[in-house]
């Protein structure tokens, strides 16, 4: 039972010491941050989260040996109760060279094998089956994207990517460009090609890149680029020979998953190509359909239990399918497949949370700073209090109300504004835009038409009441001293 | 025969200082009948505001037992000591000790919120206030009831403190040296007023002072030197 005397006195001390505001805009302002780029954060690691997802599948099944076939591996994977359906997957380095003309001359983007940078036309060059894929990710909404994705990133008008509309599915499997793209495309480049565009038929593979790949190399469908691989032999007396395969593509398009490490160094194309590229004669029947991953869809509104159960089935039926004493392979799910990336997000959030708290803990100490002035400046109030027939425990009690009202006027105060500030963000960038000229959130650096805001209830009560708690916990040694007082030394205090 | 409404016995009171025991009382006996005026006279330093702390459960006794109505207090919790002090007696101090924060109604008010909760002070709010006032209009304030003690005379603000003291309703009243602060012509109000409100309550008063004049009012006087009793 706390003494009807404690909470009056608190508010009339707090009431008569404007002081305290100091105390309440110390927390309203640390939950205020919290709330705010906790806000921001947080909708910027959802955004960033659902666009890694966008770019992955289900679950991939990797660390296949090399040679490993896919058809085998599709019936088994594909059997599986959880499964929707799979696609093969390539995965190679390569080198891209784009013939570009420029002032009637031809011309190759320079290649630097040292730096292996994008600009070098370095590439991870993913082979996929582009009649599987889209049923197993979303690559054409990624194609559906890149316009946008370049209009806001770059502010240019780019060409739409037609790779996945051809009806013939020998076409649409090379990913082929329209006939007249490439025939024009041909006379840009000075390449040979008939006088009539009805004489051509499209004779290269054609690849998607990256949109972010557009300043480095901005193509246009149809305009021929070279691909270029190499690989390691094995010679007969023990040495090794570098390899290399060069072979033409045209450019199908640009695409956008939003992942920007995915679009920068990503080039999809055809799988059965990228195999022809690595030594494999696609003609000879005894080629092996070589892979070196699947992608795999599971079937919708699977729990996170079921997809482990998955994985788990998945993994030991692709192993028992793998030569005898093949190092064991991985299914990893859209998580574990950015597992790095997705880790070093968190450590940031985890971070930058822990720098927000040691504001709320600066907040605190302004609190017992204040509150521990108070009770000395009270010494004789205590002492009266006392005399008047006031507990110890009473007497505590009001510095502790004083601390647990100032906490939670400024969680209340921070709770609210936060939760304004967030909800009106975008607003009060675009006004703070037009009225100054200052970008609080330069959205282009992040390729985002607005900030991505997400706050959590959960999030506001927990900061809340962590404020309130903290307020409370500093108001307790306050509080002690004052309940432990001498009440004679309290009345004899000058 | 009625247990004295305060008694004390054998009460010794040391101070440490220095790594040295100091005694400021000595073996100390006293009773205190119902509405009985006692003053306790004596120099500076001879224990009298001791014994008064002691008296009020505000300072406990190396040793020797203070008991009220006949009951010994010492062995009491801390809370029950506090009801106690808040229920069987009321302290008027030389310095009127007054909250600065809180007008003159509501340092009055402050005795009805010692012991009741919240909601039970919520509850009687109305009659606290009334009671508050009363007294307070009884003590000549009642246009001053609004007032800090910063806005009031010496003399208002003794009154107040009086007000607070008996709006509990105590056994005793323990008034150290309260004219001590007062010129001559409010310290004779002072004085008539505590006196009138002693008759009309009948409460009992223990009285330290300075003032020889001021202490052959009381019914009885009890001189100490040196944490004696000498008279």
């Amino acid at each position: 039972m706390i003494d009807a005397f404690g909470p009056f006195l608190a508010l009339r001390y707090l009431w008569r010491r404007p002081i305290m505001l100091l105390g309440i805009l110390g927390v309203t302002f640390a939950v205020w941050a919290l709330l705010v780029v906790d806000g921001v954060f947080t909708g910027f690691v959802s955004e960033i989260r659902s666009d890694v997802r966008r770019s992955t599948a289900d679950i991939l099944v990797t660390d296949l040996p090399h040679e490993t076939a896919y058809e085998p591996l599709r019936e088994v994977i594909e059997s599986d109760p959880a499964v929707t359906l799979s696609a093969p997957r390539l995965r190679h380095h390569g080198l891209m060279r784009a013939r570009l003309q420029r002032d009637g001359g031809l011309m190759t983007s320079p290649v630097n094998f040292e730096g292996m940078t994008m600009d070098s036309g370095y590439a991870l060059l993913l082979g996929i089956d582009p009649l599987r894929e889209p049923e197993v990710t979303e690559l054409e909404a990624w194609i559906e994207r890149a316009p946008a994705a370049i209009r806001h990133g770059y502010h240019v008008d780019p060409p739409g990517s037609t790779a996945l509309d051809e009806s013939d599915p020998e076409r649409r499997g090379y990913l082929r460009v329209p006939d007249r793209a490439e025939w024009e495309a041909r006379g840009r480049a000075g390449l040979q090609r008939p006088a009539d565009v009805d004489d051509y038929r499209s004779q290269w593979p054609g690849f998607l890149a990256g949109w972010r790949r557009l300043p480095s190399m901005p193509l246009r469908p149809g305009d021929p680029v070279d691909l270029i691989t190499a690989r390691f032999r094995l010679e007969p007396d023990g040495s090794s020979r570098i390899l290399t395969r060069r072979m033409p593509f045209a450019f199908a398009g640009y695409f956008a998953t939003g992942h920007r490490l995915f679009d920068q160094g990503t080039i999809l194309l055809p799988i059965e190509t990228l195999r022809t590229l690595l030594g494999h004669d696609i003609t000879d029947e005894a080629s092996l359909d070589i892979i070196t991953d699947v992608a795999v869809r599971l079937r919708e509104g699977l729990s996170t239990t079921e997809i482990h159960a998955c994985k788990q089935r998945l993994l030991e039926a692709v192993q028992a399918l793998l030569p005898p004493g093949s190092p064991p392979c991985t299914v990893i799910d859209w998580q574990e497949q950015n597992s790095v990336f997705l880790r070093a997000i968190d450590q940031e959030h985890s971070m930058m949370q822990l720098v927000l708290l040691v504001v709320m803990l600066v907040a605190g100490f302004v609190i017992y700073a204040m509150l521990h002035l108070m009770v000395i400046q009270k010494v004789k109030d205590v002492g009266i209090l006392a005399a008047v027939g006031g507990s110890p425990r009473g007497i505590g009690s009001i510095f502790l109300i004083c601390g647990l009202v100032v906490g939670g006027i400024g969680a209340l105060l921070g709770a609210l504004s936060g939760w304004l500030s967030v909800h009106y963000l975008n607003d009060i960038n675009d006004w703070v835009y037009a009225t100054w000229k200052l970008s609080l959130f330069p959205r282009h650096l992040f390729d985002l038409p607005i900030i991505p805001v997400r706050l959590e209830t959960d999030w506001i009560i927990q900061v809340a009441s962590g404020a309130l708690l903290l307020a409370l916990v500093v108001a307790m040694l306050p509080a002690r001293k004052a309940a432990r007082m001498d009440p004679v030394n309290a009345l004899s205090y000058e | 025969m009625n247990a004295p409404a305060l008694s004390a016995s054998n009460i010794h009171k040391h101070y440490r200082l220095g790594g040295r025991d100091i005694p400021v009382l000595r073996g100390v006996d006293l009773e205190v009948q119902p509405a009985e005026i006692v003053a306790l006279l004596g120099a500076s330093g001879a224990g009298k505001s001791t014994l008064l702390h002691v008296l009020g459960l505000l300072d406990p006794p190396t040793e020797g037992e203070v008991r009220y109505d006949g009951r010994p207090v010492q062995s009491l919790s801390i809370r029950e000591r506090a009801r106690l002090r808040h229920s069987h007696t009321g302290f008027v101090f030389q310095f009127y000790h007054l909250i600065p924060e809180l007008t003159a109604l509501q340092n009055v008010l402050l005795a009805r919120m010692m012991n009741t909760s919240v909601l039970g002070f919520w509850r009687q709010r109305r009659q606290a206030r009334d009671a508050a006032t009363a007294i307070l209009d009884r003590v000549g304030l009642g246009d001053r009831l609004h007032h800090r003690p910063t806005q009031l005379s010496g003399g208002e603000r003794q009154r107040v403190a009086i007000a607070r003291a008996m709006l509990a309703a105590p056994r005793v009243i323990l008034a150290d040296e309260p004219t001590g602060n007062l010129d001559s012509t409010t310290a004779d109000e002072v004085i008539e007023l505590m006196f009138e409100l002693q008759r009309e309550r009948r409460i009992a008063f223990v009285l330290v002072t300075h003032n020889e004049d001021l202490a052959t009012r009381a019914d009885r006087i009890i001189r100490l030197r040196d944490g004696v009793v000498i008279d």
